[in-house]
């Protein structure tokens, strides 16, 4: 147990490392000069040389790559990740600012896909091939296919410009409120950027959950336990139980997915998170925060796989260390 | 083979064939190609159905939909139609480009890692392990930013991404068709990597590379728009992403504008996605049946009525002394106007504390009666006629949860449980005491029973916390039988019971079920392919071909002068190592 813990440890330093080493080269590797991209466009055109050379030093740019990687690296033990160019902020304070929006998002949206698709999927695949589970599979198909950014507009265009029912545009409302109103106004804003971002990833625990538990069925175990006089209910826990493993990984390594979707759906209802603040950084071509914010999420959805390998081990009594003989 | 695989297979092969998925999967894949049709055409033929340059203003901006701007035109007077004709080119160039892309790095890097093996192999898929937990759409994004939005930059970032998952599937694949028996024997025989490449192994995982290829095409066309719509897309080019990203920034939702500005666009993606969803998924279930959704025992349906007998119909009574009599028994399948009789009117008696052997070889029927006699007999399959009576009541008069309370506290099941009727998910404990709690409300009593049945069968009390992957063959097939006796059973139906096991283990379960049978006063049937094995044991020998009983009669008779052949066939079919072994 101990010893497949420190490997996977092991192998997920590996990829951090990669990580890094991708933020790092990534400006490098740009088509162009790195001063182009590191000062605001307008100003790029008209910089003297030796205002380059103080550019270029200020960003970790100067000297060989590999003192340019040594220093990179020391800068990011220190929690520096740079300054960005749109606020003159550091990143990490640029960051911090906007990681709950996005932790408050992306968590909701993850815990109400898992439960909405592990229940529609397993009801579906306990009624697998007769017409309400195609009915289910065809719909589920179709909404998963539905871009989230699409999606999120028509969920505008119905729920806020016609009905008038939703506040959109941010997290919080302009006008100063305190206490439960607040609350209570940060919640009705937050509804359809979370049921967007739900929706988008309900499709894939729900195909997940339906192909896992179709698996289970066909197993021995599960007929065995009908024929031990086990009642329909126990026969159920016994194959859910088991069909649960996939999506206990799919719903953990989805988070990448989810992050991503928020990415899009934070740009459409400007919600103030991390999805919104890429989006924003790409269009003020603000490149330390980009990097800052990729090497965050990586790191996160870094630290959810690894969790989740962690975790297996408990669900799947499998993969524990067999006990001796 | 076990009852439930020789169940499966039997319906498998009536239910139609299985390669060929369901009917909803056949319908939506039609659906998913004539979408994907569909939007080739309008990109093929986009310059004849747009009037304008999708790229150049040619109207005054924000016109309402017109004759000659049918969705009218943009902030700076483009025409919106002409932009989503031309955007099919867009989104069916990068999903087809990216998806060749990265389904070709995938198949190289499975087959590079699948043959060569060992050292390639681990550093290989370490990278492709590494590459599947990195969250790639904001990898994309962010390479997107930095590399250029150039279609064909976009393209080579997305395959840069994707190409992980398929390499991971296919690898699989690729390892899989590695172990055929035939593939064993081509390289034994000294046949090339290549040769074994191109003659065995692509095309086997042919299927799964086209699965994979329209997975990552779907994956990929949504990525554009993405970064589309995130302000990411090729400047010189006007994609749906970028319609509706123009439409975002322009707020075109405010105003009746939605309506030709960002309805169309959405929904021209809408078709594409949901087209290769589609068709993905109809090609995945062909590649694995399991996903085709057709019915299983298990599945919690009801057993059809029309098997039921004719009420006010009573059957004879039971001949006194014995536990069960079977008459004329019949099970089929059907499937449409096939039926096949998998048990063709098979009738017995087993005498209290008696040992009924049914013997016969694969598709002889020995599985369906087992399932008939425990009332699980379920659709395509039906008991169509003939009575099972049960210490003098009609089993198959029984309807819901009545016939299931029959099962496990009169009638048990011992399975070929070695390899696969635990669930690996708990402890052998609790799944005895699931058993023992059926007739002990009281949980306490119930572990008690659990434990004091595993002891019975000779398993130790330290282990009876154990996993049932922890526990060997035998062991597990002990468990099994712990859980068949828990509720004392009047019958136990032992279904090819020490199938899979080495001959001592197979030796010591016989052994096991005949001490509990005397200690219990069980009484078996024991249905088994080995006709000497369960001649060993049994009192009463039935052999069965085709659905039907062809000799039957006293062990001792059958086993030393057998008057069918077909009992001749199965006698010499046995080795006649058996022969030389000392008798119990």
């Amino acid at each position: 147990m101990r010893r497949r813990g420190a490997r996977i440890a092991l192998q997920y330093a590996g990829v951090l490392f990669v990580a890094i080493v991708l933020n790092f080269a990534l400006p490098r590797l740009a088509p162009g000069d790195a001063v182009d991209y590191l000062l605001p466009p307008e100003a790029a055109g008209e910089v003297t040389a030796a205002q380059r050379e103080s550019v270029l030093a200020q960003y970790g740019l100067g000297g060989s790559p590999v003192a340019q990687f040594g220093s990179y690296l020391s800068r990011l033990a220190e929690g520096d990740l740079g300054v960005s160019i749109r606020y003159g902020q550091p990143v990490t304070e640029v960051l911090t600012e906007r990681i709950g929006w996005t932790l408050l998002l992306v968590g909701g949206a993850l815990a109400l896909s898992t439960l909405l698709g592990v229940l529609l999927g397993f009801f579906a695949a306990w009624r697998r091939g007769s017409k309400s589970d195609t009915t289910s599979l065809t719909g589920v198909m179709v909404i998963d296919a539905m871009p989230p950014f699409f999606v999120g507009l028509l969920a505008i265009l119905v729920f806020s410009v016609s009905l008038g029912w939703l506040p959109i545009f941010g997290a919080l409302p302009a006008t100063e409120a305190s206490g439960l109103a607040l609350v209570l106004e940060a919640g009705q804003r937050l509804i359809l950027p979370l049921v967007t971002l739900t929706l988008g990833f309900v499709g894939t625990v729900y195909l997940i959950a339906r192909a896992s538990l179709v698996g289970e069925l066909q197993e021995d175990y599960v007929i065995m336990a009908e024929a031990k006089g086990l009642s329909p209910r126990q026969v159920r826990r016994h194959a859910q139980r088991n069909a649960l493993l996939p999506v206990v990984t799919i719903t953990l390594v989805g988070l990448g997915t989810l992050i991503g979707g928020a990415a899009v759906v934070e740009t459409v209802f400007s919600y103030p998170g991390l999805g919104r603040l890429i989006y924003e950084s790409v269009l003020a071509r603000d490149y330390p925060v980009l990097q800052g914010a990729f090497l965050l999420l990586a790191v996160a959805v870094l630290l959810c796989n690894f969790v989740a390998d962690l975790l297996y081990p408990l669900l799947d009594p499998r993969l524990r260390r067999p006990v001796a003989q | 083979m076990t009852a439930a695989a020789t169940l499966r297979r039997v319906k498998r092969a009536f239910a139609g064939d299985p390669s060929a998925g369901s009917r909803t999967g056949r319908r939506l894949g039609l659906i998913g190609a004539g979408m994907l049709l569909g939007i080739t055409l309008v990109a093929v033929f986009a310059p004849l159905l747009a009037g304008h340059d999708p790229t150049a203003p040619s109207g005054a901006p924000y016109r309402a939909p017109s004759f000659e701007f049918p969705l009218g035109t943009d902030d700076v007077g483009q025409d919106l139609f002409a932009q989503l004709v031309y955007g099919a080119r867009i989104s069916l160039t990068i999903g087809v480009l990216s998806a060749i892309l990265a389904t070709a790095i995938g198949l190289g890097v499975a087959l590079l890692a699948g043959s060569l093996r060992g050292r390639t192999e681990v550093l290989l898929m370490r990278v492709v392990d590494l590459a599947l937990v990195f969250p790639f759409f904001v990898l994309v994004i962010v390479l997107a930013a930095f590399l250029g939005r150039d279609l064909l930059i976009t393209a080579a970032v997305i395959s840069a991404v994707l190409w992980a998952k398929p390499a991971r599937v296919l690898y699989s694949d690729v390892l899989k068709v590695g172990e055929f028996q035939h593939v064993i024997a081509a390289r034994a025989m000294g046949a090339s990597n290549l040769r074994v490449l191109g003659r065995h192994v692509l095309p086997r995982i042919a299927p799964l590379g086209v699965s994979q290829f329209v997975r990552t095409a779907n994956v990929a066309v949504f990525l554009e728009s993405a970064l589309a719509f995130l302000g990411l897309g090729d400047p010189n080019r006007v994609s749906w992403g970028s319609m509706l990203f123009f439409a975002n920034s322009r707020s075109a939702f405010l105003t009746d504008a939605w309506l030709w500005w960002i309805l169309p666009p959405g929904l021209a993606l809408t078709l594409v996605l949901v087209g290769f969803a589609f068709l993905g998924y109809a090609i995945e279930e062909r590649a694995d049946p399991r996903l085709s959704g057709r019915r299983q025992p298990g599945a919690g349906r009801r057993v059809r009525r029309t098997a039921s007998r004719p009420a006010g119909d009573e059957p004879a009574p039971q001949a006194p002394g014995t536990v069960l009599e079977v008459r004329n028994l019949s099970v089929a399948y059907r499937s449409g106007d096939h039926e096949v009789r998998a048990v063709d009117g098979i009738g017995f008696t087993a005498p209290q504390r008696s040992i009924v052997g049914l013997v016969g070889e694969s598709g002889s029927g020995k599985s369906s009666l087992a399932f008939a006699l425990l009332g699980m007999v379920r659709p395509p399959g039906e008991v169509q006629g003939g009575e099972i009576l049960l210490n003098g009541r009609d089993l198959r008069s029984l309807r819901g949860p009545e016939a299931r309370g029959i099962r496990g506290r009169e009638i048990a099941l011992v399975p070929q449980g070695a390899m696969s009727s635990l669930n690996p998910a708990y402890t052998i404990r609790r799944q005895v005491v699931e058993s023992a709690a059926l007739t002990r409300e009281d949980p306490r009593a119930a572990g008690k029973r659990a434990r004091e049945v595993l002891e019975s069968v000779g398993i130790a009390p330290q282990r009876h916390g154990a996993y049932p992957h922890e526990l060997s063959g035998g062991m597990r097939q002990r468990v099994v039988i712990a859980m068949a006796i828990a509720n004392e059973p009047s019958l136990v139906v032992a279904d090819e019971p020490v199938t899979g096991l080495d001959v001592v283990t197979q030796a010591r379960i016989l052994q096991l079920l005949l001490e509990l049978r005397d200690r219990l006063g069980l009484t078996l049937v024991l249905i088994s392919h080995d006709l000497r094995l369960v001649g060993r044991v049994a009192d009463e020998l039935l052999v069965m071909q085709g659905g039907r009983v062809v000799e039957a009669g006293a062990a001792e008779t059958v086993m030393t002068s057998p008057c069918h052949p077909h009992t001749e066939a199965l006698l010499a079919a046995s080795p006649a190592l058996r022969e030389v072994e000392r008798p119990r």
